[in-house]
């Protein structure tokens, strides 16, 4: 069965759990529907993090664990960011989950 | 004695390593150590196949495997990611990706790899085929 | 050089595409600092290919992996060798690497690796 989202009267190929299936595809004005998906409503603070977790695919071809995405936010927006708690409050469903499927990167592997 | 874990990196009919790592895995239940678990992760995954059809005259290294977990209550995990990706899928995993067909059963478990994390910390040694 | 006694080693031989092995080994490194388990990394022997610059696998049709390496930093995996003696055989020099590891000889290699509780190799 094949999955897609529609968007702007396309349909953009995605998994089955609502990740998109390329990387390429993603653009900033599909994040509010992506999010939509996971009830969430995208606040500056959120977009903060998506870019941020984008970014990160984009330059290591992996998308961050949770362990590194705390570092890496610590670093570079400092430690009230870069802790699990506030991820947490923007992502509850997991930051690793849902900030990547908001940044249009694929689905991160099961066994983490 | 030692608690021992086996991680299973080689696939049944690549080498000699998985039938070792069977042989190993029996002399240990027999020893006055402890079998803490065995992981298969990488090429290792072909191990927990339950399709495989071994002729009767070839050893039955599935079912041997089967039946260490079953009389010494040894857990057989396989890493979820490595084990999908080749198309070792449990019927959770198929469920998932509308899929119909499953090749791994119990008692083969489809885990993390914070599994293979546990067994590390609680395991006196790791050994590797 | 810590001492290390608790900690796990990953040894990487193999080139970067010539299996799903090398791939597999990062993914796993990254997942047991994720879980909390201290990590060193080494890459000897054709492992050593696996750090080289300038690659360019999709035209092979392979997944960049290796730009991953970089990434180490933020799983606090610091602990990264790998084996002059490989280096030298392949003609390779630290300046032919993306990324900043601590250049041993076989013999420091070896006596490191005593230093860890388990070893995993790909």
């Amino acid at each position: 069965m094949d999955y897609y989202l529609e968007f702007n009267g396309q349909q953009i190929e995605t998994d089955k759990a609502g990740y998109l299936l390329r990387v390429a595809d993603w653009q900033p004005a599909l994040a509010p529907e992506l999010a939509k998906q996971e009830d969430i409503e995208l606040s500056e603070a959120h977009w903060e993090v998506v870019n941020f977790v984008r970014n990160f695919y984009l330059e290591f071809e992996t998308s961050p664990a949770m362990r590194a995405l705390v570092k890496a936010m610590a670093l570079t927006l400092g430690s009230e960011k870069g802790n699990s708690r506030y991820l947490f409050r923007l992502f509850p469903k997991g930051p690793a989950k849902q900030a990547t499927k908001i940044a249009g990167l694929p689905k991160p592997a099961k066994c983490l | 004695m030692a608690t021992i874990s086996l991680l299973i990196t080689s696939a049944p009919l690549m080498s000699q390593s998985a039938h070792s790592a069977l042989r190993f895995a029996q002399t240990v239940v027999q020893s006055e150590h402890t079998l803490q678990g065995v992981f298969f992760y990488s090429e290792g995954v072909h191990n927990a196949n339950g399709l495989q059809l071994t002729p009767s005259d070839e050893h039955r290294l599935y079912a041997a495997w089967c039946e260490l977990a079953l009389q010494h209550g040894c857990p057989l995990l396989v890493c979820v990611t490595a084990a999908t990706k080749r198309g070792i899928l449990s019927i959770k995993d198929a469920k998932e990706n509308d899929l119909n067909h499953t090749t791994l059963e119990a008692p083969f478990q489809s885990v993390g790899l914070g599994e293979l994390s546990e067994l590390i910390h609680s395991s006196d040694r790791l050994i590797q085929f | 050089m810590k001492e290390s006694s608790n900690q796990l080693a990953v040894l990487n031989r193999c080139g970067p595409y010539a299996g799903n092995s090398a791939q597999e080994s990062l993914e796993l490194v990254m997942a047991m600092s994720n879980f909390g388990q201290e990590v060193s990394v080494f890459f000897i022997e054709d492992g050593v290919y696996q750090l080289l610059t300038n690659q360019n696998p999709s035209i092979i049709g392979r997944k960049h992996f290796t730009k991953g390496f970089a990434a180490l930093h933020f799983y606090d995996i610091e602990n990264i060798y790998v084996c002059a003696n490989s280096l030298l055989e392949r003609g390779l020099t630290p300046d032919d690497l993306m990324m900043e590891a601590q250049a041993l000889s076989k013999d420091e290699i070896s006596g490191l690796l005593q230093n860890h509780k388990q070893v995993i190799r790909f």
